[in-house]
């Protein structure tokens, strides 16, 4: 259908333009280029036959399905609205030749005019879109005259379009909130919210019983995620994203420069799915060894510190690309100073530098800590499903991402509060990281003015 | 009350000599020089942690590349598998992506940059742009798995599914990519191309978007990159199916390169850890020669005004 629209817009643009130019020929001067008049004409055929080509395939499906239901045939299915969906839904396979074999004989009945009356609205639907590119094609046609001044009308449909452009960002913003918010409100009306926010028991069950302790507790979960992602992650990567900041900003020579940064963008850009198969089978295992070395009885390979060093290596480039930033913002004067008064390198960085440019790196830091409680794969992959609360690094926890993927990728009933626990996990780290972003960028937003 | 003068201050030369000094300034250069040993360690740190993880998967991988790996699909065999059916639908969620992505994005930075009224409602969209970019992409999946397939009910396990949630997450990519580039554009040239007549929108796409579109392209293959390595909010819309046979449109059950690694991860016979770091090969080639296409546009198109 889109495929035939594009062909007619096509031919409208080229009768368009050819007409726009006979204009030059006549004495008043048209107000516009012969591309816009043809532009123009193609909106008008396109347009409408457009709009009406994407409804048409929602109306067309209820119009034969009400046109079934009135066929004889309809009269032998089950009351039952269940079953009747079932076997109008494995007809219309059969229709469409996607399903090879249906479960009830009734099904092959219905196939047969099913398929007849598919035809029949796509026929329907052909001629009315010809029929409405014809009826805008005349009606532009009719307006392309020199005095018409067609470029402004083109330039309206441009801005609308740039303008819908822009509130698709605004519309998705939107449908993460309200889905997250729809589903998890369906979740707190089973499972009380403050068993949820406070409870320490994790082991999420299909059926819930009210007033009981159904193991819907996230607490262990918030722990997990906050002593991977915020605790042992941010140990290994702000010292050495700091560093490595340090580094290549004040001591490396600018050809070491050239070669360190795109290694660094490369760690970023190493997909996360990469770092939890190296942490689940190659530092496992190690930490494991260690571990048993250290004494623990029944050590396991997936562990908070395994999910928790790789997180922190992932997120050294953002770190250390953020500090690399505030380095640079603080002004030149205050290194001259520094270096004037007889300090070494090292103790302006220490005494000078860090001290200025601490508020942006703070607010890198925030920002990391968003990325890395959000981050999934790596802890999907390596830090287990068992939910402690323990501070040891060596055992097994659980994060809120990993109960995402836990609870939605099992069964698939949607309406049982397992699946809609992820949901309300879900709407919590989207509080939270939005949270932390906003702080994050305001720190980072005030300390650019104090220098600026 | 008397005022006492106060002793004078006995000033004499430091005698950088003295072997107290000496030993001072020995020890402020010992610690710049740790200081820097230890920059330099950080450094070497993070890149020999690349430069093992590399060569870690290479010599792990690089055995279970062959022919039968790269045009085969999955099994339950280890010496069976393949890449091509996950490789196909990689290739289909990313043409979704960047049909949708692109324009999207490239019109709604052109509409922010050159000419949004600045008012709330233009604040509102930036802001929601810019929180988008840092929402996590699991998230993105979560809303996918709500709108796309139970509100909408399009086809689980699709690529057209995956395809719409990844344009939602490089969207905002592009966007500020987008944005950065316009602004780069000296207004010396709007100003020009204005002065003879060009209508606004006339302005933006005849001299803004030409000269701004080598910094879109570059953000927009970075975005990209980004995309194809994602696994999180794929696995939430169902693209973690057994596939057997490659698929043949956008509509057909799928699964995606990073997807079929962390399935083939789980799995425990030995044959695949061979293919699993094999399949890790295929798509860091792919993702290097992504970036390295953007850094070569961004040296060669970069243009200092």
């Amino acid at each position: 259908m889109f495929l035939m629209i594009a062909v007619m817009a096509f031919a409208a643009w080229l009768i368009g333009r050819s007409r726009a130019r006979g204009f030059s020929s006549t004495s008043l001067r048209p107000t516009a280029l012969p591309s816009h008049y043809a532009t123009f004409l193609a909106l008008c055929t396109a347009g409408p036959a457009a709009l009406f080509a994407a409804i048409w395939p929602f109306l067309s499906d209820t119009l034969v399905s009400r046109a079934i239901m009135g066929l004889p045939v309809a009269q032998k299915l089950p009351s039952a609205a269940i079953d009747r969906g079932a076997i109008l839904s494995e007809a219309r396979g059969l229709a469409d030749g996607t399903v090879e074999a249906a479960f009830n004989p009734l099904s092959y009945e219905l196939a047969e005019p099913i398929a007849e009356l598919s035809r029949q609205y796509a026929l329907i639907g052909t001629g009315l879109l010809v029929a409405l590119a014809a009826i805008g094609f005349s009606i532009g046609f009719l307006k392309l005259k020199p005095a018409f001044r067609a470029r402004q009308r083109v330039e309206a449909v441009v801005m609308l379009c740039l303008m819908l452009a822009s509130l698709v960002a605004l519309a998705t913003t939107f449908g993460i909130v309200a889905s997250l918010i729809f589903e998890a409100g369906r979740f707190f009306s089973m499972v009380p919210a403050t068993e949820f926010l406070f409870g320490t028991h994790w082991a999420p069950t299909g059926e819930v019983i009210a007033g009981q302790d159904n193991g819907f507790g996230a607490v262990p979960l918030f722990w997990g995620t906050i002593f991977i992602g915020a605790i042992i992650a941010m140990i290994v990567a702000v010292p050495l994203g700091v560093m490595v900041a340090i580094y290549l900003t004040q001591y490396a020579p600018s050809a070491v420069r050239a070669w360190l940064k795109p290694a660094l963008e490369m760690l970023a850009g190493v997909p996360t799915v990469v770092y939890g198969y190296f942490a689940a089978l190659t530092l496992g295992p190690v930490i494991r060894e260690w571990a048993l070395w250290l004494g623990m009885e029944n050590p396991t390979s997936e562990s908070a510190l395994t999910a928790g060093l790789v997180m922190g290596v992932m997120i050294i480039p953002l770190i250390s690309s953020m500090a690399d930033d505030s380095i640079a913002a603080v002004p030149q004067s205050m290194r001259d100073g520094s270096l004037a008064m007889g300090a070494t390198t090292s103790e302006t960085i220490k005494r000078v530098l860090i001290p200025a440019a601490l508020p942006g790196v703070v607010g890198g830091v925030l920002l990391a800590v968003s990325r890395a409680i959000g981050e999934t794969m790596i802890v999907v992959m390596a830090a287990g499903l068992a939910a402690n609360l323990t501070l040891n690094p060596l055992s097994s926890v659980t994060t809120v991402t990993t109960q995402i993927v836990q609870l939605l990728t099992g069964d698939q009933e949607f309406d049982s509060a397992k699946t809609l626990a992820a949901f309300a996990l879900g709407l919590v780290l989207f509080i939270v990281t939005l949270l932390l972003n906003i702080f994050a960028l305001r720190i980072v937003k005030k300390y650019r003015e104090a220098y600026d | 009350m008397t005022i006492h003068a106060a002793p004078p201050v006995r000033l004499t030369p430091t005698d950088w000599r003295s072997s107290k000094m000496t030993s001072r300034i020995a020890r402020r250069y010992a610690a710049e020089r740790r200081f820097r040993l230890l920059g330099l360690g950080a450094v070497a740190l993070a890149t020999g942690f690349l430069a093992f993880l590399l060569i870690h998967m290479m010599s792990n991988g690089i055995s279970g590349l062959n022919w039968t790996f790269l045009s085969q699909s999955d099994a339950t065999d280890p010496a069976q598998v393949g890449i091509w059916g996950a490789f196909k639908g990689s290739l289909l969620t990313m043409v979704v992506t960047l049909v949708l992505s692109f324009p999207v994005g490239v019109l709604a930075a052109l509409y922010l940059e050159e000419y949004a009224p600045r008012n709330r409602w233009t604040d509102l969209i930036e802001v929601s742009i810019n929180n988008l970019a840092a929402v996590p992409s699991i998230i993105f999946g979560l809303l996918g798995l709500a709108i796309f397939l139970n509100t909408f009910h399009l086809p689980r396990s699709a690529p057209l599914v995956g395809g719409l949630t990844l344009a939602l997450m490089t969207m905002p990519v592009i966007v500020i990519a987008g944005r950065n580039a316009i602004k780069a554009v000296p207004p010396s040239i709007r100003d020009a191309a204005l002065g003879v007549g060009a209508s606004p929108v006339q302005v933006v796409f005849h001299h803004v978007l030409p000269l701004a579109l080598p910094g879109i392209l570059t953000g927009t293959i970075i975005g990209m990159a980004r995309a194809l390595g994602e696994t999180a909010p794929l696995l939430m819309i169902g693209m973690r199916a057994f596939i057997a046979t490659p698929p043949g449109g956008v509509t057909d059950p799928a699964t995606v390169l990073p997807v079929q690694i962390f399935l083939w991860s789980d799995e425990v016979s030995q044959g695949f850890v061979e293919k699993t770091s094999a399949a890790i090969i295929v798509l860091l080639a792919f993702l290097l020669a992504m970036n390295g296409l953007a850094i070569y546009l961004r040296n060669k198109f970069e243009k200092r005004w």
